[in-house]
């Protein structure tokens, strides 16, 4: 049963911006944009490509392998050539901190 | 059982430490010196490698670990090996995290001039047939995890067999982890001119989900017209990171059966080379992998046809579970004078769960003009009809499922010609089969 973890501050993340973290040996994705912040794998579902490394306009990432986009509220695979979602863990705020709790496998 | 390593990192200092505390000849520390120097100037493997692409270690913190100390465990019972039941064994060797533990060998084959255990121990004793083979089929500047076990390898195993000898009962060797432990065992097999041997080796955790850093390397040398069997059973907890670099040199008219299981570890990364060096070398690998959780297993192996007429044949199976990956690169290179080749590799993956994942990347590199070489591969999930058929006769869905994973797992074990090694992997991976919706 994972539990919320701490991963840094409200302040260390612009809006838009992101940043990689470790939660328990798993690196996460975690993304400021349109004012909220979410996490998601650092996985490209097509080839395993380190999402934290693409580029991020609005909420979408986009995998620097091969370009695929994915949404970073939902996890969804929005172009080629991905087609399965990535995953998402749930996030929140407390104060100036920023909480994750890692989605059970 | 005592603590034998110490979470001191791989530090200049701590490598100092490390060969002085050490009884070795020069020449041995100097081969570690070269190393060291390769492992400090190389820049750890990262995604942007092709080799290291669809493998991430960014998680993996050496730090945490240390080289093997000189505590030699005085206590503690020797753990079991699941691969010898009912074998009669022409010896042992047994090492606890990366240090010698137990080391027997049968009168009779020593008698005949047979060598087996500690290399640690052997090197003291016959350091000049350690110095002529060292290293033969082992190059520490491949990577950095290469460089650093040349530099800090420790316990591992020695066996030789002379001329014409032949060994009619396998040898065994056991490498076990306490959790936190690094094993740095080194595995260097010397066939000479007609002689023939089998060796099992297998690794274990000590403690059920312990963690432990690998860094493996493996020389099998068979020489001309001798005969090798060697099974590697990769047996680690799920906390473990396993890297390895394992190649075999297969000279003229002499044969190779090389059997590598992968139930363990956390992460894997292995390097897996046949390099048939003679003419009339042959060579047939085996890969049985079973895989759950998170773990992730990637093998990149290659079939090195260097002479003519060689015979190289890999069949790699894995079964996947959970959030399981797999990943296989295999290559056939055959080189320009290398005709009358006969090389195949294939690769079958079953897929039991929707979020396993298996990458496959067979590949042919051929400079010869009369060469027979193939590949294929396969992935798939277990066929429902077939999950009907059975149930229909009276079986519940996961004796149905077990059934249908062991037939899957039937052609590589068909190929395995020992039966104690079929039993324990048949019976290991069976029981790790879960319940399916």
């Amino acid at each position: 049963m994972s539990e919320f973890q701490a991963v840094a501050k409200v302040s260390d993340v612009p809006d838009p911006g992101k940043m990689l973290v470790e939660i328990d040996d798993q690196l996460v994705v975690l993304v400021h944009c349109d004012g909220a912040f979410y996490a998601i794998d650092d996985v490209c579902t097509h080839d395993g490509g380190p999402l934290g490394e693409g580029e991020l306009v609005g909420c979408t990432l986009a995998c620097p392998r091969h370009g695929a986009k994915f949404d970073v509220k939902t996890g969804a695979a929005l172009t080629m050539p991905a087609t399965k979602p990535t995953g998402t863990h749930e996030v929140k705020i407390e104060g100036d901190t920023i909480l994750i709790k890692l989605r059970e496998s | 059982m005592s603590v034998t390593t110490t979470a001191a990192g791989f530090t200049q200092e701590s490598f100092d430490r490390f060969v002085a505390q050490r009884n070795e000849p020069e020449w041995l520390r100097e081969l570690r010196r070269e190393a060291w120097q390769k492992f400090e100037s190389l820049p750890m493997p990262s995604q942007r490698d092709e080799e290291w692409m669809r493998t991430d270690i960014r998680t993996l913190r050496l730090e945490k670990f240390g080289f093997p100390s000189e505590t030699i465990p005085t206590s503690g019972a020797a753990p079991h090996g699941l691969l010898t039941h009912g074998v009669e064994l022409g010896g042992q060797t047994i090492a606890i995290d990366s240090r010698p533990h137990t080391a027997r060998l049968n009168e009779k084959w020593a008698a005949k001039g047979v060598l087996f255990g500690s290399l640690d121990e052997l090197v003291a004793s016959h350091g000049e047939i350690v110095k002529k083979h060292l290293f033969r089929a082992f190059t520490p500047g491949y990577d950095r995890f290469a460089a650093l076990h040349a530099a800090a390898w420790s316990g591992g195993t020695l066996l030789y067999v002379p001329r014409g000898v032949t060994v009619d009962e396998p040898f065994h060797m056991l490498s076990a982890l306490n959790t936190g432990g690094v094993d740095m065992g080194h595995t260097l097999v010397i066939l000479e001119d007609g002689a023939e041997a089998t060796l099992l080796a297998e690794t274990t955790s000590l403690v059920e989900g312990g963690t432990g850093l690998h860094v493996g390397g493996i020389e099998l040398l068979v020489g001309p017209r001798a005969r090798l069997r060697y099974v590697n059973f990769q047996n680690w907890s799920a906390g473990v990171w396993h890297f390895a670099h394992q190649k075999a040199l297969v000279d003229s008219d002499a044969s190779l059966q090389w059997t590598i299981a992968a139930l363990g570890a956390k992460l894997a990364k292995v390097n897996q080379h046949v390099a048939l060096t003679g003419p009339g070398a042959t060579a047939q690998v085996n890969g049985v992998m079973f895989t759950e959780g998170k773990q992730h297993l990637a093998y990149n192996t290659l079939q090195h046809h260097e002479a003519s007429q060689c015979r190289s044949d890999l069949l790699y199976k894995a079964a996947l579970q959970d959030d399981s990956r797999t990943v296989w690169r295999g290559m056939i290179r055959v080189d320009e004078g290398a005709q009358k080749t006969d090389g195949y590799q294939r690769n079958d993956n079953l897929m039991l769960s929707e979020h396993s994942r298996s990458d496959s990347i067979p590949g042919l590199e051929i400079l010869a003009d009369d060469v027979r070489c193939t590949h294929g591969s396969t992935t798939g999930r277990v066929d429902d009809e077939q999950l009907f058929y059975a149930r229909c006769r009276g079986l519940t869905r996961k004796e149905a499922v077990r059934m249908v994973v062991t037939g899957f797992f039937q052609q590589v074990f068909d190929r395995i010609t020992i039966e104690s090694v079929r039993e324990a992997l048949g019976l290991a991976i069976a029981r790790r089969i879960r319940e399916y919706e």
